[in-house]
């Protein structure tokens, strides 16, 4: 069954190129029912799906091996969500070609979530760059994004490929995620500095950041809403799945160096975001500020931690995903996305407004909302575990949230509207719809996140 | 009476090799006889005697049988690489114009034949005068073929070839003197003979050998001809060259690694040439960078290739060879859809369809070309779901079990660079900020074929891996 989740989405996005170019309707309606299809399938299918096939046996056993049970779960669901509001906000000269990248996207990053073998996490890994860097070809503006994107992230993929080789020599077989074994041996750290570093590349973190910021605010909204959202937890997921049931000691060993720089990242992501005037770079730095808080908590190790990054990978992936989705539409109608040219959008857009304060707030951390949860988990767990000091220090990041956050709210929703721009209209039903169930989640994981507790507790336990 | 030392199952051995001289033969004759020269029949005729020649060659997978006192022998490698030899000689033979030159093209094919049973007589060769006698049969055909493309550059082409050839056959049939002279046999089995090592000739013989091969397999430092060569010749002969002349070649110096080394010695003897792998990792991959000339580009991009197939072999695991050869077959799928694709877009005898401006607004022009060039490119560079990428994760897992973590390492920082220079082209396909080229197309049916089997193979070698197990490369 999960294979379906991978190859449906694959296969209607090549079918895609099929329709006329200039087609909106056809590629925006299907590419919902796929998104919505792979919505589904594992919400009432009530088993984990589990798709195996052995496919190597020599030099170490690999089989192509997906599921959707465990941590996996609601990763899946939230990338599918995530895939039908971007399909759905879609709207755009190519509407066909980015639904069709779209719809691909979703179906590599089905393959990695839900991977139980790391060869086949290890294969998605790569295919899942290629469709962002595509669109960062067809409508990207700088040349060099696409490159520096695509350089960054696939040497990256090229080290985790090393350490899945190595690891796959060294242990037998890479047919093991969910399971948990500690590998020892002077090969171990190694190994796993491999796969941290292509993780940490992709998520990203200081100092190899520097793809990141021209890639989200170059993309095309509805990719970047993705790619933000979902696309950057594969490498915190891989921590999860690979990193602490295999690799506890190594992650120990390289404690402190990860501490320093997921603090770095912190405090380096909020102070840029402070001083930047495009709006989209700020909430792209603002992610390398949030996402440092969650490399800290994997980090320190801490079962309480873990949990919080699990669900502020979710918190994150929503309030991010209907950031980038809301800055589109702002982009498509004042054409600009300079803080300095905006202003005073509520008055006449009070819908575009309203979404825009709620997962503005839901970033800023607002009690009540899914960022806060995961913010407060994640500290009480590194306070719990003796690491004053990183607590301490990641607490100041997340005074600063509420300053950039407040400033972006300020500058664009009020202040004094700007008579130069004319053209203003409110959000659209479809427009509204894509935003909705992202917003509807960031309230429901705010006032009720247990389920996904659950889910996070599972964290290298063997299933 | 003289008795015949030689059975028929000797004979049998070679009757490949036979069929596809032989026909090479009837392509001459049928040009002579017929009335107008037609491309068509020549290419159909070869291409069905190179079938016929692969369908004969499988017959004997498996079976061990030493030739002519062990100068030739069968076995799953030597049939294997043959097959490589045959597909990829069928797969060039069907990039060609039949239109252009009619006159010529029963010629070309011939040609064309003649080195392919060159390079099956060098896939089981295994003594020294087998494997010189393959080398020139290959070389000297090739010295035509290349020279046949009506721009000078071909001439050039040509000549260069056959200068430097000819010095590194000179190395090679020097090496051969020395080795000989060392332990008095030119059977490569008993070169393995560890009294010989320590005769000084053996490692100078041993050496010489390598740099010849070094430079039939085209590595770094011994490449400087390939990337010129190969713009120079016509695309199919270039296609042709990358793949055959590179099997032939590492086939003879599998089993040389493999079978005609004692053991002691074996390390010091071929350390140096896989360090010289790993630099073409490298230095191929960033001689990629800066082509603008597809063919160019693919020179180089098979320079680096190539020494990953050949790190493969570190270390003289049984698993090595079989990698070496799943990375083999990949290459010819990857390599020559990729060939196809340029094929297509060359109508022309100047061949400015290889130019990498020529593929500006491919993307929009010809969707699925586009596509299957970005197929074939992404799978030079190691993206799955290609054969690519996993003939990479399994030379990746030899090496570091063979204890070669540094031809690793070298593999990756090599694949790295490659990206920008593969993702080059793939970018000027998509890229609506460019111009688009203005060039028709060709018509060539059968690269169309071509195109669509690669594709095919490609992806289902990613999740069949074929790695035959009764390969070992062993003279015995």
């Amino acid at each position: 069954m999960s294979l379906v989740l991978i190859v449906l989405p694959i296969l209607a996005g090549c079918a895609l190129f099929f329709v006329p170019r200039t087609d909106r309707f056809i590629s925006r309606a299907g590419g919902c029912a796929v998104a919505a299809i792979t919505f589904f399938l594992p919400l009432l299918a009530g088993n984990d799906g589990t798709f195996a096939a052995r496919w190597l046996s020599r030099p170490f056993t690999a089989s192509l091996h997906w599921s959707w049970g465990g941590l996996a779960f609601w990763i899946v669901l939230l990338l599918a969500l995530c895939t039908f509001c971007a399909v759905l906000a879609t709207n755009m000269a190519q509407t066909r070609t980015m639904v069709a990248l779209l719809l691909m996207l979703e179906g590599t990053m089905m393959g990695v979530f839900m991977a139980r073998d790391i060869l086949a996490f290890a294969l998605f890994w790569d295919l899942m760059l290629i469709p962002p860097f595509f669109a960062l070809v067809g409508w990207g503006g700088h040349r060099d994004t696409a490159w520096r994107y695509l350089i960054y992230n696939f040497s990256g993929g090229l080290l985790l490929l090393l350490s899945t080789a190595a690891f796959g020599v060294l242990y037998g077989s890479t047919d093991v995620i969910g399971t948990t074994h500690q590998l020892v041996g002077q090969w171990a750290p190694w190994i796993f500095a491999g796969f941290a570093l292509a993780f940490v590349v992709k998520t990203p973190v200081f100092p190899l950041h520097t793809w990141m910021p021209p890639t989200y605010s170059d993309s095309p909204p509805a990719m970047v809403s993705v790619v933000s959202s979902v696309q950057s937890k594969a490498g915190l997921f891989g921590f999860l799945i690979i990193g602490l049931p295999f690799f506890a000691n190594a992650m120990g060993e390289w404690r402190w160096a990860f501490i320093v720089a997921s603090l770095v990242s912190l405090l380096y992501g909020a102070f840029i975001a402070l001083m930047q005037t495009d709006a989209k770079r700020i909430v792209a730095y603002s992610s390398l500020s949030h996402l440092g808080l969650i490399v800290l908590a994997i980090f320190s190790q801490n079962p309480t931690a873990i949990q919080g990054a699990y669900i502020y990978i979710m918190a994150h992936a929503l309030f991010s995903a209907a950031l980038f989705l809301i800055l589109g539409y702002i982009e498509e109608r004042e054409d600009t996305r300079s803080l300095a040219r905006l202003g005073g959008l509520g008055k006449a857009n009070p819908k575009l407004a309203g979404a825009f304060t709620i997962a503005a707030l839901a970033a800023l951390g607002l009690p009540g909302l899914a960022g806060f949860v995961g913010e407060i988990v994640i500290l009480t767990g590194v306070f719990k575990n003796g690491y004053f000091w990183p607590a301490l220090i990641a607490l100041i990041p997340i005074v600063l949230a509420s300053a950039y956050i407040l400033r972006l709210l300020q500058d664009i929703i009020n202040g004094p509207e700007r008579p130069d721009i004319p053209h203003r209209r409110d959000l659209t039903w479809v427009e509204g719809l894509a935003v909705a169930p992202l917003l509807a989640a960031v309230v429901i994981l705010g006032v009720y996140p247990h389920a996904v507790l659950y889910a996070a507790s599972l964290v290298g336990v063997a299933r | 009476m003289i008795s015949n030392p030689y059975t028929w199952a000797d004979w049998n051995a070679v009757l490949p090799l036979f069929i596809v001289a032989g026909v090479a033969v009837l392509i001459l004759l049928a040009d002579l006889v017929m009335r107008k020269s037609n491309g068509w029949v020549s290419m159909l005729l070869g291409i069905a005697g190179l079938i016929a020649a692969g369908v004969v060659a499988a017959q004997s997978y498996g079976q061990a049988h030493d030739a002519f006192g062990g100068g030739f022998v069968l076995g799953g490698f030597a049939v294997v690489l043959q097959e490589v030899i045959i597909i990829s000689s069928i797969f060039s033979v069907a990039l060609m114009h039949a239109t252009w030159r009619p006159e010529r093209m029963g010629g070309v094919v011939a040609l064309i034949l003649w080195a392919t049973s060159g390079a099956m007589l060098m896939a089981g060769a295994a003594n020294l005068m087998t494997v010189f006698l393959g080398l020139e049969l290959l070389s000297l055909a090739l010295y035509c073929l290349c020279a046949l493309a009506d721009r000078p550059a071909s001439r050039e082409a040509g000549l260069k070839y056959l200068i430097l050839s000819s010095t590194a056959s000179g190395f090679l049939l020097f090496g051969m003197a020395m080795l000989f002279g060392a332990t008095g046999s030119v059977t490569l089995a008993s070169l393995a003979n560890p009294a010989a090592a320590a005769n000084p000739l053996y490692w100078m013989g041993g050496g010489l050998f390598l740099i010849g091969i070094a430079f039939k397999l085209s590595l770094v430092p011994f490449h400087v001809w390939s990337p010129d060569v190969y713009e120079g010749a016509p695309l199919p002969v270039t296609a042709f060259m990358s793949v055959v002349t590179k099997a032939g070649a590492l086939a003879v110096f599998a089993r040389f690694a493999y079978a005609a080394v004692p053991g002691g010695v074996s390390h010091a003897l071929l350390v140096p040439f896989f360090i010289i792998a790993g630099i073409s990792m490298i230095a191929g991959n960033v001689g990629m960078l800066a082509q603008t000339d597809m063919k160019r580009l693919l020179a180089y991009s098979g320079i680096a290739q190539i020494g990953y197939i050949v790190a493969a072999l570190a270390g003289g695991t049984a698993l090595g060879v079989r990698y070496a050869i799943y990375y083999l077959v990949a290459y010819m799928f990857m390599n020559l859809g990729a060939f196809a694709v340029v094929a297509i877009n060359s109508p022309t005898p100047a061949e400015e369809g290889s130019r990498i401006e020529s593929f500006q607004g491919l993307g929009a022009r010809r969707p699925p070309l586009a596509a299957a060039m970005t197929f074939f490119l992404l799978a030079l560079a190691g993206f799955p779901p290609t054969a690519g990428f996993l003939g990479k994760i399994l030379i990746l897992s030899t090496n570091v079990s063979a204890g070669f973590p540094w031809l690793a390492a070298l593999l990756i920082a090599g694949t790295a660079i490659s990206l920008y220079a593969y993702f080059k082209v793939i970018r000027l396909m998509y890229d609506r900020h460019v111009k688009a080229y203005t060039g028709a197309f060709a018509r060539l049916p059968l690269a169309y074929v071509t195109l669509a089997i690669c594709a095919v193979f490609v992806v289902v070698m990613t999740f069949y891996p074929f790695t035959p197990s009764n390969v070992l490369p062993l003279a015995k």
